[in-house]
């Protein structure tokens, strides 16, 4: 907090002999009033009116910029983020860089990905109260177009504080084709190295707080093929359990992940395998496997497709890489996804006026198959052989415009999940889900948008339908309406409704709804969260100047 | 104190807020490392930061691509398609592209750096540069809205 009048004042005294001087930033609010509900009862906790407020400041000055966000959480967070954030104001990150051609150093807060991030990644999504930036420094060199080292150092910010293990990490890229000057074919290489340290009070004896991981990855691309491979190895780490972290138990952990696909005009395929053995990676070890995914060091998300319809989203699979021998025994998952894309051509049979889009996708998930030492906390797991069945998801999506106003997009969903282990609860679901949604655009940016969606399952709460009205009276103003409605079972027939309307010019969106948002786990952008169900109006401004 | 700070430097911006593409690096759909900052904006250029879970960032996508070429011929503007996706779905981005057809160059934006740097904080969301200046941005999409988009294209195509 005391570096921040020398942040500021920085760039304007730097400001005054500069040719080029700018600066930019954005505001997000997301605000709640949270009501009683006759139905699913009265909000019982503190402050019905709660607020996350946002507000970043950018100035750049010919190679230097300078940066900070200050975030309000008034008179608390909003339910279910982080009670790390409650009732705190204040600067909550910030940044210094200097950049030219080959160096880029950082100080401060930053973010930052080793190749596909199974062993490194530090990002932010507002929208979902995830934050885990580093604090520390950070320093890229590219001596050629075609090499690249980073160099990093830090602590994982929680809420306005920061973690109390350090987070060490180097990379380094190779692009081989550009360095011999291969035209027709990519090949890159890539090889990270990330160390997070950690003292253990009362540990065992010879017990080492560092846990080292190592990852090796390869990306090769020729006329429409393109591959990817990525392994890691992460050295001997302590067991979590009871929420007490047990020196005596350690295990070795690794993940290897293949991706190829081949795509050519109007046609695209795509799979990827992954299998995750032991390889949650936090900074500090006593918050594994926390709800409000803070401290991690990699990134897992599930390799399922993300939908984006509300009842689509009820059934979501969650990335299982954890080691656990209690209630269940698990050591980490084996699973892959495909996908194939066609486009039916304009003036054919399929392809009509205007042309088709298909999309089809596959995905399977299993546990891995492994032998569990309960008395020694130990497991032994196979490498290519599948454990228990944990999820599959088949689906297809059709995009079809039919006239210069009608256009619409089908959607068949088949899925499996295994209630029981993903949410360590009792139960199994199988379920169908059909999603119709159409667009009539009656004047040039005039349009009502609908959608119907039912959810087929004779397993846990039942039926599902749902609908959405949406007018767009102009690009600027629009009015939506939509309601969830569990009508399948017979003990507890519930609306989840919400309705609200948006008015955006430019790069300025304001929104304000009212409705009852729908419990147990909400997974948004591949996060999944537990929440309770809460019924109240929302407002949510953004802005950027 | 923090206050009177904000105040002068949201003072200061009206004056020189002026804002320049960041100087940062993205790979294209083949491999290739791209800088940002080099990119030749001499013509209207547009970013539009999408991904391939975004309907609405599809249906504007898709909504230009069918007029893409007329809007080539008339303003010369070139559309970039930057994707946001990460390692969730990055690898869906290729297949997806080519099996829709789009004209478009792809960056893969995977860790949101050159979104932040833009200040989006939601997408569909679009910037229109010139000679290497952000000179209008866009957040959202409904049906309808590119005719506006080409509006602002034209408006920037022929201003010097």
């Amino acid at each position: 907090m005391k570096r921040l009048p020398i942040l500021f004042i920085l760039p304007f005294s730097m400001a005054l002999s500069a040719q080029e001087f700018s600066f930019s930033g954005n505001f997000t609010s997301f605000s709640q009033y949270y009501v009683d509900d006759k139905k699913t009862g009265d909000f019982t906790e503190k402050d019905r009116f709660r607020s996350n407020n946002y507000l970043k400041l950018n100035s750049e000055i010919d190679k230097f910029s300078f940066g900070l966000q200050i975030e309000g959480y008034a008179p608390q967070a909003i339910l279910n983020y982080s009670p790390s954030f409650d009732e705190q104001i204040g600067v909550a990150t910030y940044f210094a860089n200097y950049k030219n051609e080959k160096l880029d150093i950082t100080a401060g807060y930053f973010y930052e990905q080793f190749g596909n991030g199974l062993i490194f990644r530090s990002w932010e999504d507002q929208q979902l109260g995830l934050n885990n930036a580093l604090r520390g420094g950070k320093i890229k060199y590219a001596p050629f177009q075609y090499l690249q080292f980073i160099g990093l150092y830090g602590k994982h910010r929680v809420g306005f504080d920061v973690s109390e293990g350090e987070v060490y990490g180097f990379d380094t890229e190779f692009n081989i084709s550009e360095a011999l000057k291969i035209e027709k074919s990519t090949l890159n290489f890539g090889f990270s190295i990330v160390n997070r340290s950690q003292e253990i009070e009362n540990a065992a004896e010879g017990f080492n707080k560092n846990t080292f991981a190592y990852s090796g990855r390869l990306n090769y691309s020729k006329n429409n093929f393109y591959s990817n491979v990525e392994y890691v190895i992460k050295d001997k780490d302590a067991l979590l359990e009871f929420g007490s972290v047990n020196t005596n138990s350690l295990s070795k952990g690794n993940a290897l992940l293949y991706n190829a696909g081949y795509s050519y005009r109007r046609f695209g395929l795509n799979a990827t395998f992954r299998r995750l053995e032991n390889m949650t990676y936090y900074s500090d070890r006593e918050v594994n496997d926390n709800i409000d995914n803070e401290q991690l060091v990699n990134y897992l998300p599930s390799l399922t497709k993300q939908h984006d319809y509300s009842l689509a989203n009820i059934y979501v699979y969650q990335t299982q890489s954890r080691v656990t021998f209690n209630p269940f025994e698990k050591a980490g998952e084996i699973g892959y996804q495909l996908d194939a894309y066609y486009q039916f051509e304009k003036e054919t049979f399929l392809g009509g006026k205007y042309g088709t889009n298909l999309a089809i996708n596959y995905a399977s998930l299993y546990g891995l198959d492994a032998e569990f030492n309960r008395e020694n906390r130990t497991f032994d797991a196979e490498f290519l052989s599948l454990g228990r069945k944990y999820f599959t998801d088949f689906n297809v999506e059709m995009r079809k415009k039919w006239s210069k106003q009608w256009t619409s997009i089908f959607t068949y969903i088949n899925l499996f999940y295994n209630k029981k282990y993903l949410e360590e609860r009792s139960g199994k679901v199988n379920a169908q889900i059909a999603i119709i949604d159409a667009t009539y655009q009656f004047l040039p940016t005039k349009s009502v948008r609908f959608e119907a969606q039912h959810l087929w399952t004779n397993d846990d709460r039942e039926n599902w339908l749902a609908g959405t009205a949406e007018f767009n009276f102009s690009s600027k103003f629009s009015l939506f309406a939509n309601d969830s409605y569990n009508y399948g079972n017979e003990i507890n027939k519930i609306h989840y409704f919400t309705f609200g309307g948006s008015y955006t010019k430019n790069s300025t969106r304001f929104s304000l709804n009212y409705g009852r948002q729908r419990g147990g786990l909400i997974c948004i952008g591949g996060v999944c969260r537990v929440v309770p169900e809460s019924t109240g109006f929302g407002l949510n401004l953004s802005t950027s100047f | 104190m923090k206050i009177i700070l904000l105040l002068a430097v949201l003072n200061f911006s009206q004056i020189f807020s002026q804002d320049n593409l960041p100087k940062i690096s993205l790979k294209n759909n083949f491999g290739k490392s791209i800088a940002i900052s080099e990119i030749d904006t001499k013509t209207v250029t547009v970013f539009s930061f999408w991904a391939t879970w975004c309907i609405p960032c599809l249906n504007e996508l898709d909504a230009i691509s069918e007029i893409y070429d007329d809007w080539q011929n008339e303003t010369n503007v070139k559309i970039i398609a930057v994707s946001i996706d990460d390692t969730r779905s990055a690898s869906r981005v290729k297949p997806l592209a080519n099996s829709k057809n789009w004209e478009y160059e792809i960056l893969f934006d995977t860790n949101q750096e050159f979104k932040r740097a833009v200040n989006a904080t939601s997408i569909p969301y679009l910037i229109i540069v010139k000679n290497n200046k952000i000179v209008y941005s866009h957040s959202g999409y409904t049906q309808g809205s590119e005719i506006e988009l080409y509006e602002k294209i034209k408006e920037f195509a022929y201003k010097n």
